[in-house]
């Protein structure tokens, strides 16, 4: 019981301080109107108070709810009942309602004494403290708050136990064993085992692809086009860091020169130069190209870490020099160029956002053939031995020097196709397209989907880029969310959404315990 | 993985890469030299003694605070051989953390009768500026601290990238939590009037005043002091010998009785501490607190502890000052906008890591690790 | 390979499936009964002037008439976006409703980028209830969008995009309130030159389209003028230090220093004039910097400055807007940026443009024509908004008043 009630305090501590920091960013306010969006509409029509002090109350409350349901959590299978449950719920709820309450009672006091609190915290605006306080006064509001997260912590307690009770266990079960039968059934394998019915299915799929851009709308159109680019230049960072396992930091130097060649061979400023889009494409991608290997002759003799910093001072480099006085006449400078000239097919304009979502899968495609191609051959594997281990690489014969060089060079020039046909879509590029985040965020779409795993790159990209479009609500909080993601994706999923199979074999069979296995970790040829 | 030791194998069939190392090189000191002579002998000089020594003052200050930073990056990573990508964020805490003492300081009245609207902060200059950095360091420490435990340490083993991602997110994390706590607009720190920004010590020369500020002196001493103390902390002491143990192998320090997670712990409290510091004297020397304050700077350190060779404590302190120097003075040296002084810095960055890999001073690495 | 070709495909498929499901869900769950786009042949109530190719938004009763924003909300420049969205709101607010139709305003993150502003376009476009848009702020941002808004039929009026090639290109929805950078960089040159009698300046700018725009106006014009400028030098944004690049101008030993850029740079740089050398020597900058921020953290070191500013000049419609600023978000407005009052005004523009334009159909729905409201924006003149009197010309310049330089005299700003 004793220790049921130092979890719950520990818990309600843990979860009084996140609450701390949630109030004074002012996330119950928008987070309960997502909650209530969920909820059905007559539901909240029985509550007939201020729907703005409604949104706050189901947000503590279900925070609450879970923080009882975390103080009262199973600590050992035999001292697991209602009572303890509830006991280390009620702690949990007590301290987690006394730090919610001080906090509303300190801000309200503040208020009241005409303390401009949102000179220090933005968020705390007067009409903000009005809301934490229930529209109540000081006093009464804060003993409101704390009853209400008490009352939340305590039930939690209970519902928790009677959710890890019997019944919710045979639920799962009997899901698990209803999801096996369909997915283990030898009948239903065999069926999509049979080549028919997978190039069947695959044609369909196709056929879906092509036919989707003709529903989705302009926007829609647009979002898919730009999680496109960011799958292309994905893919193309997975070539270097993925399977070469060279850590580039300053992706986004050869996605500007793409672009940037695009945008000053097709547009009216500031050369007037107005070559045609096709003969720019391949220019683009092979200047990107060139300017990997002239980059990494230097650098990638680099241990990993010191590669990392070069590549990001080069990225710096490329982004200063396009914003610079020094060559404004050349590059257009801080103002960037716009009007960048479109593709056309067969004489006519192919350039709306339907459009380039299909020349933009189609350089997906290629990207996929190629990086497909390369990893099963012959320079995939001395990537992969390189990876592992140089040393040993080299003893067996392969030129590493050459091998770095090739990967670098292939995921520049993917990156440059990226950036030309971002450039000519969006008909402008500056400078402030090609800054330091757009490397993160294309490192990140290759980690979180799963390094080396063409299908991860893609739902990285899909994760990254098209869920923040959709997640639009909570704007202001998105990038704080996207920040959270990364560590906890990081924490408990490090080989990423979809990895490739070997990849997560070798992160989970490392026992945690032992800081050195995880590197030490040998590795099978791969077929 | 044993780099080093490849490194010495290559080197031979790479003749005519030396050879290109060599011919960069003399080209590079001959371009250096043109320039020693237009900027310095060659009719009317640009710039007066004046202006030169304007420019070693700001180089020098900005070079003390980006070693300041510099070091916890090298603590750091001589120990966990991982790029802390969140410690300028954990900098910008350290310095709102000051930037609340001070403004509290503000508010309360301490009146004398010469002057009965005096402030706490102007009558006890010493001890607000003390209190601002023991409060600074101690956020810094304790926010490094659960850094390690929440974001690093359920990752020790994982592949090198996996950290660092987990770094990254902390980072934007951090500084997006800062931006909705605190709001968008750039704080002023509020400085004692015995250290207000821009004053300082007189110096004639060339006909021309320039002006030693107060805060640059305490910055630069500030970071010698902190230099001496950490070397005197990893060389010396029972802790200084653990953390060694633990860079050079975790499973032996083991073995050894050493709590590699309680020092690695240790090291991130530290290195917080540090950065902590170099937030408040960010904020006393230059006077601005907002949220992405740590982020240029978080780089540049990082490039700074690179140059001085990574894992290096004095390495640090030399690449910081290094690289502020270049910045302050290399743009003027070569006759270009003080915008590309970012190209310059990096240029230098990548030109010494041709030259001499394991930067200034070299690095202070388990070879095995690395 | 096939297999993983196949996993790869239905990968593809679900995540475009999604997005596309997801896509119908803006306007059908933001607004259950949305507005819908009416064909140029709907039967039943629908207006003789809905017949052209852009036809009319239509409200059914109880609908939002819906104004959009694209701003930076987020980030550096958040500060821009927040406050732009403050003054429109009371602007939609003030704006009450019209025959039972209220207005409304969306506000969306772009970021300030060309990125974020065509993203945002994007969205705007695709909401059949928007019909206008006051924005975007940053140039950059708006050029990207302009040419989508144009093929949708949404007029825009930007409180704050003065890059002057924006209304160059013949764009029909392209309108600003604000005095375009070129205008400014003039007239600046001309006060230095003329009425201030200096004639050798150093020119300063932040490296950013705006800053540099009008940086290299000023240099221009002011050699044009007969003066000497003695450095034209950059400096990066977001930085905390400057005194490098100050005491390279301060060689030069200019009688002022102009500088195109923003407050948070304009305050470092003042701060730092002492130590470089520079103490003495005016400031003079644009109205990215004017405002009472720039008084409040330079202090004593920003006296003598010069700022220029698109303040308007005293009048009870701008007493009343400041008052009910004030009162709203509890800080005074121009505070967070300089656009508040354009901002006011823009969305006004736009609001009073909607009413002029908008038809009551016979079954109870209200129709606005697009087409005609985009000429009604262009055709606004005479307005008497809080900026001052808001008249268009023919390519959409709409600014109330030409630039007004003050000077900051015991942290006030003074006319010199």
């Amino acid at each position: 019981m004793n220790k049921q009630i130092a979890n719950g305090l520990r818990v309600g501590l843990t979860f009084g301080i996140v609450n701390i920091f949630l109030f004074l960013i002012k996330f119950p306010v928008i987070a309960g109107t997502i909650i209530k969006k969920i909820i059905p509409n007559f539901i909240v029509a029985l509550f007939p108070i201020n729907p703005d002090i409604l949104d706050i109350l189901i947000f503590i409350g279900l925070i609450g709810i879970w923080a009882g349901a975390s103080g009262g959590r199973k600590l050992d299978e035999k001292s697991d009942n209602w009572l303890t449950s509830f006991v280390g719920g009620a702690a949990a709820g007590l301290v987690n309602a006394l730090l919610i309450g001080a906090l509303v009672f300190i801000l309200g006091s503040l208020t009241d004494a005409h303390v401009k609190i949102n000179a220090y915290l933005a968020a705390i605006l007067p009409a903000v403290v009005k809301l934490f306080l229930l529209d109540q006064n000081t006093l009464n509001g804060s003993l409101t708050q704390f009853v209400f997260s008490f009352v939340a912590g305590a039930l939690g307690g209970v519902l928790g136990f009677a959710f890890r009770g019997q019944w919710f266990a045979s639920l799962k079960n009997k899901w698990n064993a209803a999801w096996a039968s369909l997915t283990e059934n030898p009948q239903i394998k065999k069926t999509f085992a049979r080549p028919i019915a997978r190039i069947a299915l695959s044609a369909l799929g196709i056929a879906f692809l092509l036919f989707i851009p003709q529903i989705a709308g302009k926007y829609w159109n647009y979002t898919i086009g730009t999680v496109g680019i960011y799958v292309l230049l994905g893919l193309g960072l997975n070539i270097v860091v993925g399977f070469a396992g060279l850590l580039d930091l300053g992706y986004v130097a050869f996605f500007a020169i793409g672009a940037y060649t695009v945008a000053l061979l097709t547009a009216p400023n500031p050369h007037h130069l107005m070559w045609n889009f096709w003969t720019t494409l391949p220019i683009g991608v092979v200047l990107a190209a060139a300017a990997g290997i002239l980059l990494g002759i230097p650098v990638l003799r680099m241990r990993g870490d010191y590669l990392a910093i070069v590549t990001l001072g080069f990225g710096e480099i490329i982004r200063i020099l396009a914003t610079s006085d020094l060559l404004t006449s050349f590059t257009g400078g801080p103002r960037g160029v716009t009007a960048i000239g479109q593709p056309t097919l067969f004489g006519k304009p192919f350039s709306s956002d339907t459009d380039f979502v299909y020349i933009i899968f189609i350089g997906i495609a290629i990207a996929i053939f190629i990086t497909i191609q390369l990893r099963s051959s012959r320079i995939g594997r001395a990537w992969e031995a390189m990876r592992e281990d140089e040393t040993v690489a080299q003893a067996m014969g392969i030129n590493t020097l050459s091998h770095k060089l090739m990967a670098f060079a292939i995921g520049a020039a993917l990156a440059g196709l990226g950036g030309v046909l971002f450039a000519s879509r969006n008909q402008f590029t500056g400078p402030e397209d090609h800054n330091l985040m757009v490397s993160i965020n294309v490192l990140s779409v290759v980690i979180v989907g799963g390094m080396g795993s063409i299908p991860g790159v893609i739902a990285g990209a899909f994760a990254l880029k098209g869920l923040p479009e959709i997640l639009r609500e909570v704007q202001d909080y998105r990038i704080l969310i996207f920040g959270a993601l990364l560590v906890a994706m990081m924490i408990w999923r490090p080989e990423g959404l979809w990895p490739t199979a070997r990849r997560s074999m070798e992160l989970h069979s490392a026992d945690p315990e032992d800081p050195e296995s995880g590197e030490a970790k040998t590795s099978e040829d791969k077929p | 993985m044993k780099e080093t030791t490849l490194r010495a194998k290559s080197s031979k069939p790479l003749s005519a890469y030396r050879l290109i190392q060599a011919l960069l090189g003399a080209l590079f000191a001959a371009y250096l030299i043109w320039r020693f002579y237009n900027v310095f002998l060659d009719g009317t000089p640009s710039y007066g003694a004046d202006s030169w020594l304007r420019f070693a003052i700001s180089g020098v200050v900005l070079g003390s605070v980006y070693a300041l930073i510099a070091i916890g990056y090298t603590l750091v990573y001589g120990i966990l051989f991982m790029i802390n990508f969140a410690h300028g964020d954990i900098m910008m805490l350290g310095a709102f953390s000051g930037y609340f003492v001070f403004e509290a300081l503000e508010k309360i009245p301490s009146p004398v009768i010469d002057n009965p609207n005096q402030v706490f902060l102007n009558a006890h200059p010493v001890i607000s500026v003390l209190l601002a950095f023991i409060v600074g360091a101690t956020v810094a420490a304790v926010s490094g601290y659960f850094l390690e435990k929440i974001a690093y340490r359920p990752l020790r083993g994982a592949p090198r990238l996996v950290p660092l991602i987990s770094a990254i997110g902390a980072s934007i994390f951090l500084e997006n939590a800062a931006l909705l706590l605190f709001g968008s607009q750039r704080h002023d720190f509020a400085n004692p009037v015995q250290i207000t920004r821009g004053e300082g010590w007189n110096i004639p020369i060339n006909g021309e005043v320039v002006i030693l500020p107060y805060t640059g002196v305490l910055t630069i001493a500030l970071s010698i002091l902190i230099l001496v103390a950490l070397y005197v902390l990893v060389q010396r002491t029972q802790l200084g010998r653990a953390m060694r143990a633990v860079a050079e192998n975790k499973s032996a320090a083991a073995l050894m009785g050493i709590n590699v997670n309680g020092i690695i712990s240790r090291t991130f409290i530290i290195s917080g501490a540090l950065a902590g510091s170099a937030g408040v004297m960010w904020g006393i020397h230059l006077g601005l607190v907002y949220h992405m304050v740590g982020f240029i700077p978080g780089i540049k350190a990082f490039t700074a502890a690179v140059l001085g060779g990574i894992g290096n404590i004095p390495g640090a302190m030399l690449g910081g000052m290094f690289l502020g120097i270049i910045e302050t003075m290399g743009p003027a040296y070569l006759g270009m906008s003080f915008q590309l002084k970012d190209v310059l810095a990096f240029s230098i960055l990548v030109l010494i890591l041709i030259f001499r890999p394991t930067g200034l001073l070299g690095e202070v690495l388990s070879e095995e690790k690395v | 390979m096939n297999k993983r070709l196949f996993a790869l495909l239905s990968l593809l498929v679900v995540a475009s499936m999604a997005l596309a499901a997801c896509g119908s869900a803006p306007a059908a769950t933001e607004a259950p009964s949305a507005a819908t786009e009416a064909p140029a042949a709907q039967a039943g109530g629908a207006p003789a002037a809905c017949s052209d190719a852009l036809g009319c938004a239509v409200f059914k009763p109880g609908d939002s008439i819906t104004i959009g924003l694209g701003a930076p909300m987020t980030g550096d420049n958040a500060g821009f976006g927040i406050d732009a969205d403050n003054a429109m709101k009371l602007a939609v607010k003030d704006a009450g409703d019209f025959q039972g139709w209220k207005f409304a305003l969306i506000s969306e993150d772009d970021g300030g980028t060309p990125e974020g502003g065509a993203t945002v376009a994007n969205k705007f476009v695709s909401n059949p209830s928007i019909v206008a848009v006051a924005g975007h702020l940053f140039s950059g941002a708006t050029g990207a969008a302009v040419p989508i808004y144009e093929a949708a039929g949404i007029p825009m009026m930007s409180p704050s995009a003065t890059n002057p090639a924006l209304t160059q290109s013949g764009s029909k929805v392209f309108n600003r309130n604000a005095f375009t950078d070129a205008t400014q960089g003039v007239y600046a040159a001309e006060f230095i030159y003329n009425t201030l009698k200096l004639t050798k300046i150093a020119v300063l700018h932040d490296g950013q389209a705006y800053g540099q725009g009008l940086a290299q106006v000023v240099n221009d014009e002011f050699v044009k003028l007969g003066g000497t400028v003695t450095t034209f030098q950059a400096i990066n944004p977001g930085e905390s230090d400057y005194s490098a690049v100050l005491a390279d101008i301060s060689a030069g030993k200019p009688q002022l220093v102009y500088f195109g850029g923003y407050v948070a740079e304009a305050v470092v740089l003042v701060n730092n004039f002492k130590q470089a050398g520079l103490a003495g020597v005016p400031f003079f900058s644009d109205d990215g910097v004017y405002g009472q921020d720039f008084l409040d953290r330079t202090g004593a070191n920003g006296e003598g400055s010069y700022g220029t500013a698109l303040i308007p000049p005293a009048s009870a419609a701008k007493d009343k807007f400041d008052a009910a600023y004030l009162a709203a978000y509890g800080e005074p407005a121009g505070k967070l940026s300089p656009y508040s009052w354009n901002s006011y005004d823009a969305a006004t523009v736009l609001i009073k443009a909607i009413e002029s334009v908008a038809i009551k159909g016979d079954d109870g729905n209200l129709y606005v024509p697009r087409a005609a409201l985009v000429a009604a924006v262009r055709a606004t003149s005479g307005y008497e908004g809080v900026s001052g009197k808001v008249t268009c010309d023919a390519t959409g310049e709409c600014a109330a008043s030409g630039p007004v330089f003050y000077v900051d005299h015991n942290g006030e700003w003074v006319l010199p």
